[in-house]
């Protein structure tokens, strides 16, 4: 949120002009600011803000060694949708798909939408485990609201990869990271869209101890 | 001391097991390379001890915590031994730090980034073990040395931390200094163990940085609380650590490894 607050009148003066225009000014660009970083259709920030957001987030896990996580989505057979039902329903398939997920995601999360009907949601201070479950829900939630339209109710899926951005610092940049998770998002839809895929070698934490054929080895020193 | 302009070569010496040698080759090794030339910051990384002061008999005047607390001159808590050399000892605040999710490590990256600016190598000393604390120094430090003696718990134990910090922190470059060596034959054959047990189960290839020899000597200087590299010069660990000094300061040389 931008601080809308202006300064006061350097002079003191109750009803400075200067300082009328440069509070109306201030509002309207604080608008547009706000603006340039939303997504007019869905009401999500925009591409622009997830670079943003997602370097910033990043930035705290290289700091405090706590991941973030980062949901793609991608609604299923979109295109055929648009195709069959026009592009204005597909607007609203968009609009639906966004509210319907405003209300399973944390004050803190960060719902962007990527471009056409993809969406990233970053997900901080959250790790793997923590992220599948956000993208489970989100799926099954939109698999039970349809898309109300005239008399008809049209079915919406949606296709997911998580990835995570933890202590290792597996990726070099956002892009890298975004890219990660939109392998998996593929690999999704290649194993027959809705459902929610990720490295499942992450899911087992590395093992620490020794292993007795690792101990075998040391000790035939 | 002048910036030299090219940020240290950052070096963290660890062993899982404690006793090792870690603290006695940290203190020589770094008055080695200030015998070079190299200006040296020694990081006292083992925080419940203070182990550093007591090997060189320091009476450190601020410790981390007061600077970072107390908002005073990061330098403040250097103590200088000579013009090539500081000292940053150790503090108990520290692993509470570090602890995964502290807000403060971020402080104490930048605090360490501030005061190691303009010395060509820092060397960090971990504690033994493989806590927060000691995981935090491995992974700040641009170079991880392995400490590992012929004891079959070091052997295993540096095996472990070797693990760890390719498992779970993603490091894949270690460099091994083998202590308490009675012959050149035990020498090779410890390395080839632990490098041939890295190969096989972590996919990694582990160098072989150098090799201190068992030396009474190191002892009687740790008694003393004088390094051993100026108690005794001509002693066989005191040559051992100038070879592995040299070592060390390849790795300074290169900006590339
Ligand atoms: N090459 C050596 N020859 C003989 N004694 C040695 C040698 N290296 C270290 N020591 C002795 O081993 C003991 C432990 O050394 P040191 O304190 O340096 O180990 P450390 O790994 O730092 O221990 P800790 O894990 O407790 O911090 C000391 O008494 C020291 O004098
Ligand atoms: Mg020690």
């Amino acid at each position: 949120m931008k601080n809308t607050q202006t300064a006061p009148c350097p002079l003191k003066d109750a009803d400075c002009p200067v300082q009328a225009a440069y509070t109306e000014l201030k509002a309207a660009y604080d608008l547009l600011e706000a603006a340039s970083r939303i997504d007019a259709l869905t009401g999500f920030f925009n591409y622009r803000h997830l670079l943003d957001a997602l370097n910033r987030e990043m930035e705290r896990t290289r700091r405090t060694g706590i991941a973030t996580a980062i949901v793609m989505a991608d609604i299923d057979h979109f295109k055929k949708f648009n195709d069959t039902h026009g592009h204005d329903a597909g607007n609203l398939a968009l609009q639906w798909v966004a509210r319907t997920w405003r209300e399973q995601i944390r004050s803190i999360d960060i719902p962007c939408r990527f471009g056409g009907e993809e969406f990233v949601i970053i997900l901080p201070g959250t790790d793997l485990p923590g992220a599948i479950q956000v993208a489970e829900r989100l799926r099954v939630e939109l698999t039970k609201a349809p898309l109300k339209l005239d008399d008809a109710s049209l079915p919406l899926s949606t296709s997911l990869g998580v990835a995570t951005y933890t202590q290792k610092l597996e990726w070099p940049c956002v892009e890298a990271f975004i890219k990660a998770a939109d392998q998996y998002l593929y690999q999704a839809k290649e194993n027959g869209r809705n459902q929610t895929c990720y490295d499942q070698s992450k899911l087992t934490p590395p093992a620490t101890g020794v292993t007795s054929e690792e101990r075998d080895v040391l000790f035939s020193l | 001391m002048k910036p030299t302009g090219q940020a240290p070569a950052t070096v963290s010496i660890t062993s899982g097991k404690g006793g090792v040698g870690k603290t006695s080759l940290a203190v020589n090794l770094a008055f080695a390379l200030a015998d070079m030339h190299r200006k040296v910051l020694l990081v006292d990384g083992d925080l419940g001890l203070a182990n550093v002061d007591v090997m060189l008999r320091l009476k450190p005047a601020k410790t981390i915590e007061d600077v970072l607390l107390q908002g005073q001159d990061p330098h403040c808590a250097l103590t200088r031994i000579s013009d090539h050399l500081a000292v940053l000892p150790g503090s108990s605040g520290v692993p509470a730090m570090v602890a995964p999710g502290s807000e403060k490590r971020s402080q104490l990256t930048d605090f360490l980034t501030c005061v190691m600016a303009g010395f060509d190598v820092v060397l960090l000393d971990t504690a033994a073990g493989i806590g927060d604390d000691v995981m935090w120094f491995n992974t700040f430090a641009r170079h991880t040395v392995i400490v590992v003696s012929p004891e079959p718990t070091s052997l295993t134990d540096a095996y472990a931390v070797i693990k760890i910090l390719a498992g779970q922190y993603g490091r894949n470059d270690f460099k091994l200094v083998l202590n308490f060596i009675e012959n050149a034959e035990q020498g090779r054959a410890l390395f080839q163990t632990l490098h041939q047990a890295a190969q096989r189960f972590l996919n990694l290839d582990p160098k072989l940085l150098g090799t201190v020899v068992r030396d009474p000597k190191v002892n009687q200087a740790v008694i003393a609380q004088t390094p051993f590299l100026h108690n005794t010069p001509g002693c066989p660990a005191a040559a051992s650590v100038r070879q592995l000094a040299r070592a060390v300061g390849a790795l300074a040389a290169d900006p590339a490894v």
